[in-house]
This record gives C-alpha cells, sequence and structure tokens, in this order.
C-alpha cells in the first residue's frame, strides 16, 4: 500500500470514499463526490488577507498601559493561539494527504493548511511590534507546563494515525515490530484512528480557540490592542470555516454518505468522540483559571468565560449529533457575536450595521489629540 | 402582494414572517427573541435551528452541513408556516 505520489491505477474518484481508498491521480474538479470542498476552497480563497496589511503600531502603546495580570492574560493567549496554528499548519497536510482520496477533499486539506501557516506568521507580526526581540516568547510555549499539557493532547490523535499510516504504506496490514516494540496494522484500526483525529481536530478549531477570542475581543470592546483584534477576527473567520470541514467529514460518516465502514466506526467510538469533545472543553475551562490566576481583566473573569465554553461546546457538539451537555442555553457574552460575522457578506442591512460599528471602532476613533504627542 | 408566514418560535412566539423582507434570523432579532450566530454567511453552523414543522427555502447556499431536521435561519427565508426551536 505505499503511496504513490501519481497513482496510475485507472479508478474513478466519484466511487472512492473521503480517505483510505485509491490515492488521488489526476486534481480534476469537473466532476465531484462532495462537491461541498470545492465551495469551502472558494471560500477560504476569498477570505485571503496577509498580516502584514494590517497595521498593529498602535497597540504597543496600548500593551504599555495595561496591567500585569493583563499582560499575562494577553502573552499566554498569543503563545497558545502560536501553538494550535503550529500544529495545524502541518498536521493536517502530514496526517491526511497520504491518505486522501478524492480530488476536491485533497486539495481542501491543502487550502486549510495554508491559511493555518498564515495565522502562525500573524502571530509573529503582532510579537515583533509588541517586542524588540520576541524570542523569549516563543522559546516559553515549549516549555510552558500550561501549553504542554494542551500541546499533547491536540498532537496524540495526528501523531499516532501518522506513525500507523506509515506501518501500514511501508508494511502492509499485519504485526510488524519498531525498535522492540510490536504493532498490529488492520486497516480498520487505521479508519479508528482517523476517526479520532478528526474528532480531535473538530474539538479543536471548535471549542479550543474560543477563550483567547473572547479576551481579545473584550480588549477591543475597551478600545485596546485593536490591531491584535483585526487579525484575530480574520482568524476567527477562517476558522469557522475549518471548523465547517471537519464537520462535513463527521456528519458524511454517521449518514453513511461516504464509506460504509466509516459509519460503523462512528457508531462504535460515539463514546471517545465524546469523550475527546469533553475533555477539550475542560482543558478550555482551565486554561480560563490559568489566565485569570493573576487577576482578571474588565469584562470578562473566569465564570463567565466558563459559560461561553459551555454555550459555544453545546452548539457545536449539536453541530455533529450529540445532545447539548451543558445547562448554558443563552450566550453569555453577546457581544462576541460582533467580532464573529463573517464580512464576506452580500446584502442584510444589519450586517453593514455590524461591520460600520467595527470598522469606526478600529479606524475612526483617532482625534488629532490622541496624536498629539507624536512627531510626525 | 406579499405572502407572509406564520413562524412559531420556541413554542411560545408566533411571528409573521414576510420571506422578501430578509432572512429568517433577522425575523427572530426582529421579534426581540435571543438569537445565536456566528458567520451570518452560511457556514458556521452557530445559527443552527430545529426545524419541527415547514419548509425553509434557502437564499444563499449553506456551506455547513445541515442534519436532517434543522435549518440555517441566517441564510433562509419561509417557505411556508414553521415551527421551530431556535435556543
Ligand atoms: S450564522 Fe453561521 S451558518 Fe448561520
Ligand atoms: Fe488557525
Ligand atoms: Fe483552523
Amino acid at each position: 500500500m505505499s503511496y504513490s505520489t501519481f497513482n496510475q491505477t485507472v479508478s474513478n474518484p466519484l466511487l472512492e470514499p473521503m480517505f483510505f481508498g485509491n490515492s488521488v491521480n489526476v486534481a480534476r474538479y469537473d466532476q465531484q463526490k462532495h462537491a461541498v470542498f470545492e465551495k469551502l476552497i472558494e471560500k477560504q480563497l476569498s477570505f485571503f488577507w496577509r498580516p502584514e496589511e494590517i497595521d498593529v503600531s498602535r497597540d504597543r502603546v496600548d500593551f504599555q498601559s495595561l496591567t500585569d495580570s493583563e499582560k499575562h492574560i494577553f502573552i499566554s493567549n498569543l503563545k497558545y493561539q502560536t501553538l494550535l496554528d503550529s500544529v495545524q499548519g502541518r498536521s493536517p497536510n502530514i496526517a491526511l494527504l497520504p491518505i486522501v482520496s478524492i480530488p476536491e477533499l485533497e486539495t481542501w486539506i491543502e487550502t486549510w493548511s495554508f491559511s493555518e501557516t498564515i495565522h502562525s506568521r500573524s502571530y509573529t507580526h503582532i510579537l515583533r511590534n509588541l517586542f524588540t526581540d520576541p524570542s523569549e516568547v516563543f522559546e516559553d510555549i515549549v516549555i510552558n507546563t500550561e501549553i504542554q499539557k494542551r500541546a499533547t493532547d491536540i498532537s496524540r490523535y495526528y501523531d499516532d494515525l501518522i506513525f500507523y499510516t506509515q506501518l501500514w504504506q511501508t508494511h502492509g496490514e499485519g504485526d510488524v515490530e519498531v525498535l522492540g516494540e510490536k504493532h498490529s496494522v488492520t486497516l480498520r484500526e487505521l479508519k479508528k484512528k482517523l476517526f479520532l483525529c478528526i474528532n480531535s481536530v473538530n474539538a479543536l478549531e471548535a471549542v479550543r480557540f474560543y477563550v483567547s477570542f473572547a479576551c481579545t475581543f473584550a480588549f477591543a470592546e475597551r478600545d485596546l490592542m485593536e490591531g491584535n483584534s483585526k487579525i484575530i477576527r480574520l482568524i476567527a473567520r477562517d476558522e469557522n470555516l475549518h471548523l465547517s470541514s471537519t464537520q462535513q467529514i463527521i456528519n458524511l460518516w454517521q449518514y453513511g454518505h461516504d464509506d460504509p465502514e466509516m459509519r460503523e466506526i462512528a457508531e462504535e467510538l460515539r463514546e471517545d468522540a465524546l469523550e475527546i469533545f469533553m475533555s477539550a472543553v475542560e482543558q478550555e475551562k482551565k486554561w480560563a483559571h490559568y489566565l485569570f490566576q493573576h487577576g482578571s481583566m474588565i469584562g470578562l473573569n473566569e465564570e463567565i468565560l466558563c459559560q461561553y465554553v459551555e454555550y459555544i461546546a453545546n452548539m457545536r457538539m449539536q453541530a455533529i449529533g450529540f445532545d447539548a451537555p451543558f445547562k448554558q442555553r443563552s450566550n453569555p457574552l453577546p457581544w462576541m457575536n460582533k467580532y464573529l460575522v463573517s464580512d464576506n457578506v452580500q446584502v442584510a442591512p444589519q450586517e453593514a450595521e455590524i461591520s460600520s460599528y467595527l470598522v469606526g471602532q478600529i479606524d475612526n476613533e483617532v482625534s488629532a489629540a490622541d496624536l498629539g504627542g507624536f512627531e510626525l | 402582494m406579499a405572502t407572509t408566514f406564520k413562524v412559531i418560535v420556541n413554542g411560545q412566539h408566533q411571528l409573521a414572517v414576510d420571506p422578501s423582507q430578509g432572512t429568517l434570523l433577522e425575523a427572530i432579532e426582529a421579534a426581540g427573541i435571543e438569537s445565536h450566530f456566528h458567520c451570518r454567511n452560511g457556514f458556521c453552523g452557530a445559527c443552527r435551528t430545529v426545524l419541527l414543522e415547514g419548509q425553509v427555502s434557502y437564499i444563499n447556499e449553506p456551506l455547513a452541513f445541515i442534519r436532517p431536521g434543522d435549518c440555517l435561519p441566517c441564510c433562509c427565508v419561509p417557505a411556508s408556516d414553521l415551527n421551530i426551536e431556535h435556543r
């Protein structure tokens, strides 16, 4: 089952499953098994942005005015997001490209991962502006124990899938010994690892970003760190799209619109998928606790942030067929929504109103008095 | 003559909705009911609503997966009288 970059087997991509069929040969989109993935590609491309286009220079002044606990909140969130996007900028490619078997999904995976690399570059853009030498911040990401705990959970499902795929593609099914350890490889087991991996990525993009998003937008509500907030709005819009793709994959499996074996596995591993989601929610709540350990910030505290995580989790879990596990049915942070509205809109006066409010907040609030101290 | 449809929300609000006047989500908001949304553009799924009775029609093609029995009010309008749960 070794991987070929151009599989010469004649196959009909319309009959291939999303994963573990014949690997893709011709990158063609004239006919599609799951057309939604090409629509996601188009949407993602229409969202294209570059960090350098966003002026973050005012944030440096704002940052100096933050309290120490607020600085801790701001920097810790950036570290956590840097971790998440470091993982996401490579893992969908490394884990999923070797096993994907329809062209539109293959290209979506590449487009998705690429957009994550823009997120990663934007954190450097933000940090370079705040610190003459941001290396201390980056170096802490690998050694900070709070971040490490999360990194383990985020990367292990990917790593497991990647390792077993390598065994399968080099040795085929059966028992294989690697460095003194015996592994039994079957396609069924591999599919289970894929199912858990997709569920873990889904949970990541569904809830793991939202504690930091909330902090960013709470600063923006106070007219602080608005360059950063502008960038995070663009990231949040991308993330909602990525999330949509893993929700699609999970639902296509559950409803038997793809590989019938994946439908069985989705039923068999339902509890495990639930567990993955619930532990992501727990970790986010602990993250909120860590952020606010030295004091909270205006507009936010640990309790309300945990309620928001529950509110978001309910919504995300129902999207993949779970019952809403939390009582929090109303949105405890209603102002969040105006930052999460996609700007790429057509019509609807309400939307125009919302985005002009934001534009005004970010661009027009500089008066001559604000600039009084600057030599131009 | 504009057609209006009767829309029951959460079993307690009754709205008269003219589909030419905006999305189902906007109608929910105009009635002062707490709305749930992020993108307002059919891809994030945050506005997911249970469609207990009736049909909707999509004015923009949604990219989020619509599970049977659900609808996405940010990008649809009523196509008949509706009974929905938007919580
Ligand atoms: S608000 Fe995003 S799909 Fe409706
Ligand atoms: Fe990202
Ligand atoms: Fe993402």
